[in-house]
């Protein structure tokens, strides 16, 4: 029995390893490692993800016996390493075959390039490349059951999950800081405390920085008003930039010279795009609010499809430029300055974030927020004490399509283009994914998810063409290890951790909240 | 303060009552305005008609079998498996390299049964890496958020697509690939009708995609509602605490569930190869969507309502904007519009949903 699961361990590790070669991972691991030792050889770090995995198939291999004596740790390690390298030796001698014999193995697979092979066999033959790939790998199962030996399973997993929170906490906790917080003006001294910093913020950074995070910060707009509908009130929008579309085509067409010539007042327009872009959320909710869950996600992903194809299709050629988009969108002037530079926008997007959060803020704290939040719990409970669902549903809708209207605008004159490429769903499930990673209705938690979402790729620049994959995983990663989001409310935090409490698992990172 | 309340009730209720009938009416209006535009000016002969029809039924019975899937995930935990599409793209790809090995090999073009042995291996090949992913996925992505608030998953599922569609592409390169089928099941050949005077051509692809897709779906009726699999799967999806206490094996009854959905992703990407042709790493993404849409457009939860929403929204989509005169760029807005009618008239989708009061 403990050599059936030891053997699949060995096979599974093998072809998540199998896979790494497919992938390439095992070519960008030799780069990397090969770029920060200053090696000339990028043998190393290709041979160390290798390992580093068939170690771990071993480890893992030993976990899964009961009692774990010595000879049967080692069995255990020597079997996953055996199933380990076969599945391994095995593939790199048909593979090395294939390409001895000639075969055009990159036309359908593209990363087994010659190189990519020759790292793996060092130009050996085909059999002799085997058999070493499989003593390795053998070698590599046996040390990881040593290992295990050799080393106290490290709890690594809850310090990582508990880490952002239990920071939080503390620091919340610090003598001066409680003393702060009870002090009269405390939330006062704080607003114009950051909003100070805000204001110096834009100087400090480049072009390059003001453009990145102008894109961070109408994201933020976007994520405070999906905030509304989805953490809020509970309903699931996957067309959220639908709205976004809106706001941007209106600027577009009100503002730009070439398909209608209006040329208006780009401040004049900003009204015009939020009130525009509320209707469309009141106009789109009254058919489709009764719908719940899931039906309302899947209608209003077709409604933000439905925008996009509209706003490209031949039919509206001539309202909204077609595929080809609206060129030269009018930006801002202020008493007959030009201010359309990103430094500007930024000052313009600082104050869109700080005028969305405060809106967010007190909808959250009165009465409307309260309601929203009945009606997310139980919405059946929430009808049975007197809350009109349908109509707080209506002004979420609207709120939120306002603020995406408002930062749509924004966009659109910022960039001095649109066109429906901008407005895929791939803009919705974004928002969506920065404010669930964010924590579902925290205010600071939708910017913490937007710098994390939009500012996680440019640090996973280096990973090149590895960037959405690393993205993926790291979402999975994320909702497995801290499903409740960078920076929770603590509402929905005591929600979560209710559940671990109550079957009686002991909660040793989180300190009792002490926040306001 | 209590006849305020009622009074607005009452008058909200009015209202509510008078948007349905009065959608309905604007909706019946336009597409019969259209319908007799379009048939009056005689633009479209007879034999245009039956082209789109079956070009729609079978389109729609792909995405029927991928609708399945999505169904059946959906009945048993509530979520939207956001990478089903994507397990239906490695599908396709794996049948694709089944297809490309037995060509390399000279076995595909030797003889009638060769031919056949190899779509056959084909779609084996395909089913079985799709329902490994599935698993694989349920495994690692979903079965640590069981019990997590139900946007989790949905985060993890979308994760899940990416990583996948990734794969695919850093594997497979971004490069279209074409699909070799063997001779006699070329994409251009099959039996042709005589409509009006005119041949339409009936791709013998395109019979065996809909042959297939039905004989799959009443296999998975006959699996739901028959066998003790089915039995237990039903009994998951309607209590799942209550199904263990029964002695049900309810991690292995979901993972049974995400075995049988992945297999029938992978048919539906080998019948897509087939029939379309052309595969590349984004292939899943719309048919996936639109499958999603077709589940929903059937009642979830409901095995015959997938195929059935499959099947009009397949349908829809080739006959409709040549039937209400618009382009075709637009098939997608008169999908998506048909979904929001149904939802609107008819909320549990056209057959009805299967699902627990509970989690409704």
């Amino acid at each position: 029995m403990n050599v059936r699961l030891a053997s699949r361990e060995g096979l599974l590790t093998g072809f998540i390893n199998l896979c790494c070669i497919l992938l390439g991972l095992t070519g960008l691991a030799g780069t990397m490692v090969g770029g920060w030792f200053h090696l000339s050889s990028r043998q190393p770090g290709a041979w160390l993800l290798l390992l580093g995995i068939a170690v771990w198939g071993g480890v893992r291999a030993v976990r899964r016996v009961p009692d774990p004596s010595r000879n049967k740790t080692l069995i255990a390690g020597l079997v996953a390493g055996v199933m380990h390298g076969l599945t391994l030796a095995v593939s790199l001698w048909l593979i090395s075959t294939l390409l001895d014999a000639g075969a055009e193995v990159r036309k359908w697979l593209v990363q087994l390039t010659p190189e990519a092979i020759r790292l793996l066999t060092f130009g050996l033959s085909p059999v002799a490349a085997a058999a070493l790939m499989f003593v390795v790998m053998t070698t590599a199962g046996l040390v990881g059951a040593l290992w295990v030996r050799a080393s106290e399973r490290y709890p690594w997993q809850r310090t990582l999950s508990k880490g952002p929170t239990t920071v939080r906490t503390r620091f919340l906790a610090l003598p001066a800081v409680q003393n702060f917080m009870q002090r009269k003006h405390s939330q006062q001294i704080l607003w114009g405390g950051g909003l100070l910093i805000l204001l110096f913020f834009p100087f400090v950074l480049g072009q390059y920085w003001n453009y990145t995070l102008g894109t961070v910060g109408i994201y933020v707009i976007l994520g405070l008003g999906l905030n509304i509908v989805v953490g809020f009130a509970g309903l699931l929008d996957l067309g959220y930039v639908a709205f976004f579309a809106i706001g941007a085509y209106i600027v577009a067409i009100l503002t730009a010279p070439a398909p209608h010539g209006i040329m208006m007042n780009f401040w004049l327009v900003v009204p015009i795009g939020i009130v525009l872009a509320a209707l469309a959320g009141v106009l789109l909710g009254i058919p489709v609010l009764r719908m719940r869950g899931d039906y309302l996600a899947i209608v209003t992903l077709g409604f933000g499809e439905i925008i996009r194809i509209l706003s490209k299709s031949d039919a509206l050629t001539d309202f909204t430029g077609g595929p080809r988009g609206i060129r030269s969108v009018g930006g801002p002037g202020l008493f007959g300055f030009d201010v359309s530079s990103e430094f500007y926008f930024m000052y313009i997007i600082i104050l869109g974030i700080v005028l969305a959060a405060y809106v967010t803020l007190h909808l959250q704290q009165s009465r409307v927020g309260r309601a929203w939040m009945a009606m997310r719990e139980d919405e059946d409970v929430a009808q049975a004490v007197g809350i009109y669902t349908l109509q707080y549903k209506l002004l979420a809708f609207a709120t939120g399509a306002a603020l995406a209207g408002f930062s749509g605008v924004i966009f659109a004159s910022r960039n001095k283009f649109t066109g429906p490429e901008d407005f895929t769903l791939l803009v919705s499930i974004n928002v969506l994914c920065l404010v669930i990673i964010g924590g579902m209705g925290s205010i600071p938690g939708v910017v913490a998810g937007a710098l994390v979402l939009k500012g996680l790729p440019e640090i996973l620049r280096q990973l090149a063409d590895y960037r959405m994959l690393a993205f993926g995983a790291l979402l999975i990663l994320m909702m497995i290890v801290r499903p409740e989001g960078l920076w929770p409310s603590t509402r929905r935090q005591m929600e979560l951790h209710e559940r671990a409490e109550q079957s009686g698992e002991p909660d040793a990172g989180s300190s009792p909240e002490t926040g306001p | 303060m209590a006849t305020a309340v009622q009074t607005r009730a009452k008058r909200t209720f009015r209202i509510g009552r008078l948007i349905r009938p009065a959608i309905g009416v604007v909706v019946a209006v336009f597409v019969l305005w259209r319908l007799y535009t379009v048939l009056a000016s005689q633009s479209f002969g007879p034999d245009t008609w039956v082209r789109f029809a079956i070009s729609g039924l079978v389109l729609g019975s792909v995405y029927a079998v991928i609708a399945l899937g999505y169904t059946l995930i959906y009945g048993i935990l509530f979520m939207i498996n956001f990478a089903h599409g994507d397990v239906m793209m490695l599908g396709a790809f794996a049948g694709y390299f089944t297809l490309e090995a037995f060509n390399g090999a000279g076995f595909l073009n030797k003889n009638l049964p060769s031919a056949i042995i190899s779509v056959v291996v084909a779609f084996i090949v395909g089913m079985s890496v799709s329902l490994v992913i599935s698993i694989a996925l349920e495994r690692i992505a979903y079965r640590p958020l069981r019990t997590a608030p139900r946007l989790v998953p949905l985060i993890s599922a979308i994760g899940a697509s990416l990583f996948l569609e990734n794969v695919a592409q850093l594997t497979f390169g971004v490069a279209r690939h074409t699909y070799t089928n063997p001779e006699v099941i070329k994409r251009n050949i099959g039996w042709t009708l005589m409509v009006g005077g005119k041949e339409v051509l009936v791709a013998y692809t395109g019979v065996l995609t809909f042959v297939l897709s039905l004989l799959l779906m009443i296999g998975l009726y006959i699996l739901v509602q028959r066998t003790k699999m089915g039995k237990a799967m039903r009994a998951v999806a309607e209590d799942k605490d209550t199904a263990a206490l029964m002695g049900i094996d309810v991690d292995g009854v979901i993972a049974n569930t995400f075995a049988i959905s992945g297999a029938l992703a992978g048919a539906a990407g080998v019948m897509w190869g087939l029939h379309m042709g052309v595969i590349y790493h984004y292939v899943g993404f719309i048919p996936g969507i639109k499958a999603f849409t077709a589940a929903v457009l059937g009642g979830i939860g409901n095995v015959p309502g997938a195929m059935l929403g499959g099947l009009v929204l397949g349908i829809v989509e080739a006959v409709a904007p040549a039937a209400l005169g618009m382009p075709f760029q637009l098939k997608d807005v008169l999908a998506f519009s048909i979904l929001v009618l149904v939802l609107i008239f008819r909320p549990t989708g056209i057959l009805g949903e299967v699902l627990s009061g509970k989690k409704a």
